[in-house]
């Protein structure tokens, strides 16, 4: 059972989640279900072994005991992999941010302790989280952009930072690169770095309204950068999608509350089986 | 003690920054290659700093590959490695940086990707669309 459940949880739930649009206009409760979903699978992977050869124990199968011990080397598996890759995915990361963040300090003029201004004329805007974080204009986004646009684009940035948003994507990125390839769902994670982008965008919107907040999107897509032109343009059609969710009404009333009950089912479902199991220990 | 000011200076990364400003400004005054000393000597006039700490700030940059670090007898002399213009230029190419492209991106979060220009005039549409969603006045429009 919980191993059909974490298939179902890595392979399929993220598949169709990604499909309900809905949740993009409730991006804080839909990234609370992604985390759900996964965390439910993680715990799923983990105990299933262990326990299927437990309970076969319990039922009577004199061999069934034999299998413990593969079963729980497969969990160590799943756990070992799934360290490894947060190790890899957390170091390669820090240390990027960390190099860079060293040529923006010296390159770049301070405006405050957190914005630099970089001398080129290319417009464009981004952050480099963690503890030393810094938000990155270049003099092209000072020229291009008008008070009003320039707020938006520093209120999105400044709500990456604030709420840590690369936490919650590194959390994907680490299972995502953990999960067998053949289970591995690109679009659940494209999905999860859009809700991103547009939970930045409310934040920005609240602080300088969805017309400015629009206005600076067009402005900044407008003038191609070289750094993205040799990154793989994977968020093609995302500025569009976040376009269409200013222009679209505020989400119905009960979409947050039946997000958040789908997520605490979502969790409570492989706990209960496990409290399932260990319960027939004591029958 | 010099070690606590130094610290809350370098937490802001400014003092990356005014290393670089006296080698270009040293540059200029038509000394290409400098020393430690002769930095960390430009910079005492403006702050309370230890000559190991500009010490270890130029080897980060020389690292980074802004400063050329280059052998003069017993001691190491640093030349910018460009004006900041063409560090900037490179900087944001990514030729600084000797990691892949899709680490580099994964390290920060864009405002926004690449657009082609048949996306641009879609995007263009779709502002008019919430411009008129949301009245034209900007700024503020927010219910």
């Amino acid at each position: 059972m919980l191993a059909a459940l974490a298939v179902v949880l890595t392979a399929l739930a993220p598949r169709l989640m990604a499909r309900q649009q809905v949740f993009r206009r409730e991006p804080r409760a839909a990234l609370l279900g992604w985390q759900a979903v996964s965390l439910a699978a993680l715990v799923s992977a983990v105990s299933a072994a262990p326990l299927a050869v437990h309970v076969l124990a319990l039922g009577g199968a004199g061999w069934a005991s034999w299998a413990a011990v593969p079963a729980l080397v497969l969990s160590g598996l799943v756990l070992g992999r799934l360290l490894w890759s947060g190790h890899l995915v957390g170091t390669r990361l820090r240390a990027a941010r960390r190099e860079h963040r060293l040529l923006v300090d010296a390159l770049g003029e301070a405006v405050d302790e957190e914005v630099r201004v970089l001398a080129h004329p290319t417009p464009t805007a981004y952050c480099l989280p963690g503890l030393r974080r810094r938000v990155v204009l270049t003099e092209g986004t000072l020229r291009t952009l008008p008070t009003d646009e320039l707020d938006a684009v520093l209120a999105h940035e400044r709500a990456h930072l604030r709420e840590r948003h690369d936490l919650v994507l590194e959390f994907f990125t680490v299972l995502h690169q953990s999960a067998p390839p053949r289970l591995q769902v690109p679009k659940a994670l494209r999905e999860v770095r859009l809700l991103v982008e547009v939970l930045a965008d409310r934040s920005a919107r609240r602080v300088a309204g969805p017309v400015p907040l629009a206005r600076a999107l067009v402005a900044l897509a407008g003038a191609s950068h070289p750094e993205t032109a040799l990154a793989a343009t994977a968020d093609v059609g995302a500025t569009r999608t976040r376009m269409a969710l200013l222009a679209q009404d505020d989400a119905p009333r009960w979409l947050a509350p039946a997000v958040y009950a789908f997520s605490a089912c979502v969790l409570a479902a492989p706990l209960a089986l496990l409290g399932l199991a260990l319960g027939s220990m004591g029958a | 003690m010099n070690a606590v000011p130094t610290k809350a200076i370098n937490r802001l990364g400014e003092l990356e920054r005014a290393v670089m400003d006296q080698v270009w400004a040293l540059g200029e005054a038509g000394e290409p290659s400098v020393s430690v000393r002769q930095v960390h000597e430009a910079l005492l006039g403006s702050r309370d700093l230890a000559y190991t700490t500009v010490m270890t700030v130029m080897t980060r940059l020389a690292d980074a590959g802004l400063l050329v670090k280059e052998r003069s007898g017993r001691a190491h002399l640093y030349a910018a490695a460009g004006t900041r213009e063409e560090l900037t230029a490179s900087s944001m190419l990514g030729q600084l940086q000797g990691l892949p492209s899709a680490d580099r991106r994964a390290a920060m979060l864009h405002f926004l990707g690449d657009a082609t220009p048949e996306e641009i005039a879609d995007l263009k549409a779709a502002l008019a669309e919430v411009e008129q969603r949301h009245g034209r006045s900007s700024g503020g429009g927010r219910r």
